[in-house]
């Protein structure tokens, strides 16, 4: 009995030893810095893997947060020597269980070869698959799932591939990582992968070939912005499921008058939405605009205008100018910066432009309305939220995380019911009296054109 | 009792001491075991905790990792796969085959895997092929060998079946009309003994094996002319042989893998599934230089004739310029057959949930498709629309790369099409070629995304109207006057002879003797002369050249023609206005070309070529040519035959 405890015993230390050393390893580790690349297993695999890659002519470019964050410091040294050996692994030593890297869908031809060659490697793969997003907002199309995620095991380290796709809107878009039911939750602890909890979309990077660490890799040629916009690029796919009851409920408007608006709103959005960026004004869709994406994914035909959103801290004295040099005249200006700023622009006959402003207060955030002809004021409170990625009339835009709060704070429970008439003023649940703009102040307060 | 005593007492003593010591080294012993005891007990405390330290931290990791699939990365209950029952694991198939006037059924295994009992519809015979290893049904075929002709088809499809297949056949309502001894002598070296003897409206079942034993045969006789046989019911064994019998044995490739895939699946695509030198299904055509439709995308429209399918992709992917990884085929409808053909040749494929019925279905499947095209491809201005019933000409991508251009260019243009609908075997001449045309001919085109997105996509004829898709696109509020650019012979060639608007005479009549390029790499020499103004110029030009001919003569008479080569003619008909198109049609008829609608016209000026020579035919007085008219001349009027009211148009 005391021996075979006594064996069972030492088995059981020396297991959980082990484990310990396992888990404090990487800790360890890291307090030894750099060292030597030849000794780092990161370093060997990340190796391995661009080999395997570069064999297959396949381009892929790196997208690790933490690398690109080390890279970001030393950047103007690597950009001057593209090609000098490292005096020391900075980079790709540091133990990690993962390197993550970005593929482009359309760059590589879904050979089988590379998976084969992956395993006479050594490497261990993984594909996370799903349905096709571009194909999402089309009745009853199915098309062939698409891979979203590939990754790559050897040893205790993996290369975490993220496929990116193109979409319409001329913007990248990758899909979030889920596993189906058979699949090995194991294979890796995916929860520490950097890119997968959500969707996110990114502009197209331009790319710069270095070496760090002895390696030739592909990188985001401006790190910083890259991880910029990493940190919120979350994506929200529109609707479609939902938008196709809503339109089994309540047919959609087929009318030329319709076909025509929706035509020239969405120009609309296109120009206001190329303008703002220019002037790198952080914009969303807003009051009626937003409750089209969110409840039929298209433009409500009777709204009648464009409305985008935009936080008062992002306003610019040059949006005005920048509009009019587009041809979009100034309609009429409410309010002032430090009060209930909205802006309406002129578009197209008669599809106007809204441009409200958000200010934010510690548990709301509230836009301003002014009624011209009495000077009352009007407010309207929104809870807090957050802003995500979107595709919309072929445009990558921003809308609430939080839309459906956004939406029903504006429209009420009753946001899926179709209403054609709408009165600014009292329609909305949301909205307050908030005082009258002092008579001296109007000519300021109430600008029209 | 000295004796006993001091005995007694030493040997108590002595007997005691033993006694103590060894109650002593008892004692010991038990001290020591109690140590072992505490040590044991000690040691299973330390192991217990342990244990339970273990067992603790891989509860928290196994925990954090359950927390994290069920947070983030669980799939949203989608992708249950449902075991299938498979057909394999069992070693004798039941076959029952049914055989009467108006109904036939084929069950396997308890399984219906062919049910006929439509009236009006399915007449003849109906043929099954088995897989002999796994028992699925790999084709589904009916011949109306009660009409002509139909015979043929029939044994073509057996001779491509794979030895070794069990066949099933079964006759409805009349199959022995039109079935010649050819046939028959196919089906009799199949093992049928009463094939031979098949006569009017007899009932008639027969399973058996390609190339080896026969499985059962049951036949009725029909006792009169104005009568059916009796109904015949046979119901008989297959014995199912091993997977290995039942597939060849090709180099273990990707392609050979794929080909594996496909041959064990479906039956009747001939010499791709051969084992001893299968037709390749890579085809490696040369590359084009400098190929300006190389990132274009392609979509392919498919219903289910996935023979057709197969035999479009072929010429397809032979096609100098291709680029595979543009191409993606839409399936309207969840059609298995066709998806593996896109499979076979490692293409991607998109099945369709059909909308409404008819020609609105063929409407709504081309709009999903263009928008997923454009959604798959968004950096792509263009997109190359093709159907799955046409033969791609080898210089197609050629012709398309060197007049892309014009489309990004000039905006009075409405497409390029590879389909010239006058472009018969005796009215085109030249490949190198182009013409601009008023009318849309579709059949392998290329679309403006502008143009879809702008204007088509957001007043596409919804499900409810029962409109052609190519005829809403022809109509002037989606012209808008726009042309569409051609080539004089043909780079598409329509083969389907079945299909929603189409049967045997009506391809005979039109489509067989279209003229379809098959020069490679030809030059086009004419590019530039096809922006708007430009045409103008050419054409002026051209009929500055012109010769006049006699119009005392009759126009439909090749002797209307002087027998010459190469030289230019002009004819002129009348037309009172721009849509009188009465002496046209009557002309096209007798031309043999196509005229049951007007096509290929530009300002009232058609070109086409007869006798190899360049022939024009002007429309005076609406068209803007006709002051190229000697004033001698009097226009040609063709008389519409009296009771067959024109045009269609």
């Amino acid at each position: 009995l005391s021996l075979t405890s006594l064996v069972f015993l030492l088995f059981q230390l020396y297991y959980y030893k082990f484990y310990l050393s396992q888990k404090s390893g990487a800790v360890f580790s890291k307090v030894r810095g750099s060292h030597s690349a030849q000794d780092s297993t990161r370093w060997q695999v990340v190796r391995k893997f661009l080999g395997l890659i570069s064999s297959h002519n396949i381009p892929v470019y790196l997208i690790d947060p933490l690398i690109l964050g080390l890279v970001d410091k030393d950047i103007e040294q690597i950009r001057s020597s593209p090609d000098g050996p490292s005096p020391e692994c900075k980079y790709f030593c540091a133990p990690r269980d993962f390197t993550t890297f970005a593929l482009l869908d359309k760059t590589w031809k879904h050979e089988v070869g590379l998976f084969r060659t992956a395993e006479k490697m050594g490497f261990q793969w993984l594909k996370i698959i799903n349905k096709d997003p571009r194909l999402d907002g089309m009745d009853d199309l199915s098309g062939i799932e698409i891979p979203l995620h590939y990754i790559f095991k050897l040893a205790s380290h993996a290369i975490h591939l993220v496929v990116f796709y193109e979409r319409s809107g001329n913007y990248l878009w990758h899909g979030p990582l889920r596993l189906k039911q058979h699949m090995d939750r194991k294979f890796v602890p995916f929860r520490k992968l950097h890119f997968g909890r959500y969707p996110g979309a990114y502009e197209k990077p331009e790319l710069l070939l270095v070496s760090i660490d002895d390696l030739k890799v592909q990188i985001p040629k401006n790190p910083s912005r890259f991880l910029e916009e990493m940190s919120h690029s979350r994506f929200l796919e529109c609707r479609y499921r939902e938008a196709r009851a809503f339109f089994q409920l309540y047919p959609d408007d087929a009318s030329l008058d319709a076909v025509e608006f929706r035509k020239k709103a969405k120009s609309l959005l296109h120009l206001a939405a190329l303008t703002l960026n220019n002037l790198g004004v952080k914009f969303w869709l807003s009051s009626g605009t937003c409750l089209g994406w969110y409840r039929q994914c298209n433009v409500i035909p009777h709204s009648k205008d464009v409305d985008l959103g935009v936080f008062i801290r992002d306003y610019k004295a040059d949006i005005i100018p920048a509009f009019q040099k587009v041809g979009l005249p100034l309609k009429h200006k409410f309010g002032k910066v430090e009060d209930s700023l909205e802006l309406s622009f002129q578009g197209e006959e008669d599809v106007k432009l809204d441009i409200f402003f958000f200010y934010e207060e510690s548990d709301h955030i509230w836009n301003g309305g002014t009624q011209a002809k009495s000077g009352k004021k009007f407010k309207y409170l929104f809870p807090k939220f957050t802003l995500c990625w979107t595709e919309f009339v072929e445009l990558k835009v921003h809308v609430p995380c939080e839309t459906l709060q956004y939406v029903e704070a504006n429209y009420g429970p009753d946001w899926k019911v179709p209403v054609k008439t709408w009165d600014w003023k009292s329609s909305p649940s949301n909205v307050q009296f908030n005082g009258v703009w002092p008579v001296d102040e109007w000519d300021d307060v109430i600008q029209i054109y | 009792m000295d004796e006993w005593k001091p005995n007694p007492a030493v040997k108590p003593h002595k007997k005691r001491s033993w006694y103590l010591a060894w109650k002593y080294k008892l004692m010991n012993q038990r001290a020591l075991r109690k140590l072992c005891q505490t040590g044991a007990v000690l040691f299973l405390l330390v192991t217990v905790i342990v244990n339970i330290k273990l067992i603790l931290d891989t509860r928290r990791a196994a925990y954090e990792e359950e927390e994290e699939s069920a947070q983030d990365y669980d799939d949203e209950m989608l992708n249950v796969e449902v075991p299938r029952r498979l057909v394999s694991s069992k070693k004798v198939l039941d076959v029952e085959v049914y055989s009467s006037r108006s109904k036939v059924y084929v069950a396997v295994d308890g399984t219906t895997v062919l049910e006929d009992e439509a009236r009006e519809q399915g007449r003849g015979i109906h043929v099954i092929v088995l897989n002999q290893a796994t028992g699925h049904v790999m084709a589904k075929r009916v011949f109306d060998t009660y009409s002509p002709h139909e015979d043929e088809a029939m044994v073509l499809f057996l001779n491509m079946v794979a030895r070794g297949r069990i066949l099933i056949f079964t006759i409805k309502d009349e199959g022995s009309f039109h079935l010649k001894d050819t046939a028959k002598n196919v089906l009799k070296s199949l093992g049928s003994q009463v094939a031979p003897f098949l006569s009017w409206r007899d009932m008639w079942t027969f399973v058996g094996k390609k190339g080896g034993e026969v499985y059962g045969e049951k036949h009725a006789k029909s006792p009169a002319l104005s009568t059916w046989g009796d109904p015949v019911l046979l119901k008989t064994e297959v014995h199912l042989t091993s997977v290995e019998d039942a597939e060849c044995h090709w180099p273990d490739t990707e392609l050979n893998r794929r080909r594996q895939r496909f041959c064990s699946k479906v039956e009747g695509y001939g010499s791709v599934c051969s084992c001893k030198d299968p037709t390749p299904i890579e085809f490696n055509p040369d590359p084009l230089k400098d190929n300006k439709v190389f990132d274009v995308p392609v979509a392919v429209i498919a219903g289910n004739r996935p023979n057709y399918l197969y035999r479009m992709l072929r010429s397809l992917l032979s096609a100098q310029g291709v680029n595979p990884q543009m191409i993606t085929v839409f399936i309207d409808g969840y059609y298995e057959e066709p998806m593996d053909v896109v499979e076979l040749f490692g293409l991607s494929g998109i099945q369709h949930t059909p909308i409404s019925i008819k020609n609105a279905r063929v409407s709504q499947h081309y709009k999903a498709s263009l928008t997923a095209t454009f959604n798959l491809f968004p950096d792509a201005k263009f997109a190359v629309v093709l159907e799955e019933d046409l033969d791609i000409s080898v210089d197609f991508f050629s012709f398309l790369s060197q007049s892309i251009h014009l489309l990004e260019e000039d905006e009075s243009l409405y497409c390029i099409s590879a389909w010239n609908d006058q472009g018969y075997e005796h009215t085109a001449e030249d490949p190198s070629l182009l013409y601009r045309v008023e009318t849309m001919p579709g059949l392998g085109w290329v679309l403006r995304k502008s143009l879809y997105k702008d204007e088509l996509e957001p007043k596409w004829p919804t499900p409810e109207k029962l409109w052609d898709w190519d005829m809403w696109m022809r109509m002037p509020e989606q012209r808008k006057g726009r042309e569409c650019i051609i080539p004089d012979v043909s780079r598409s060639y329509h083969f389907g002879i079945v299909g929603l608007n189409m049967n045997g005479y009506f391809h005979e009549a039109y489509f067989k003797k279209h003229k379809f390029n098959t020069v490679p790499n030809v030059q086009l020499k004419n590019v530039e002369s096809l922006r708007k103004d430009a045409y103008e110029t050419e054409i002026h030009r051209l009929l500055g050249e012109a010769e006049v001919l006699d119009h005392s003569k009759n126009p439909c008479e090749d002797s209307f023609l002087p027998d010459t080569e190469g030289k230019v003619y002009v004819m002129f008909i009348r037309m009172e206005q721009e849509a009188d198109f009465t002496t046209w049609t009557q002309l096209a008829k007798c031309l043999h070309i196509w005229d049951l609608d007007v096509r290929g016209n530009h300002k009232g000026l058609w070109r086409l070529f007869r006798k190899k020579n360049h022939f024009l035919v002007v429309g005076v007085p609406a068209s803007p040519y006709s002051s190229k008219k000697p004033s001698s001349v009097t226009p040609i009027y063709m008389e519409p035959p009296a009771k067959e009211e024109g045009a269609v148009a």
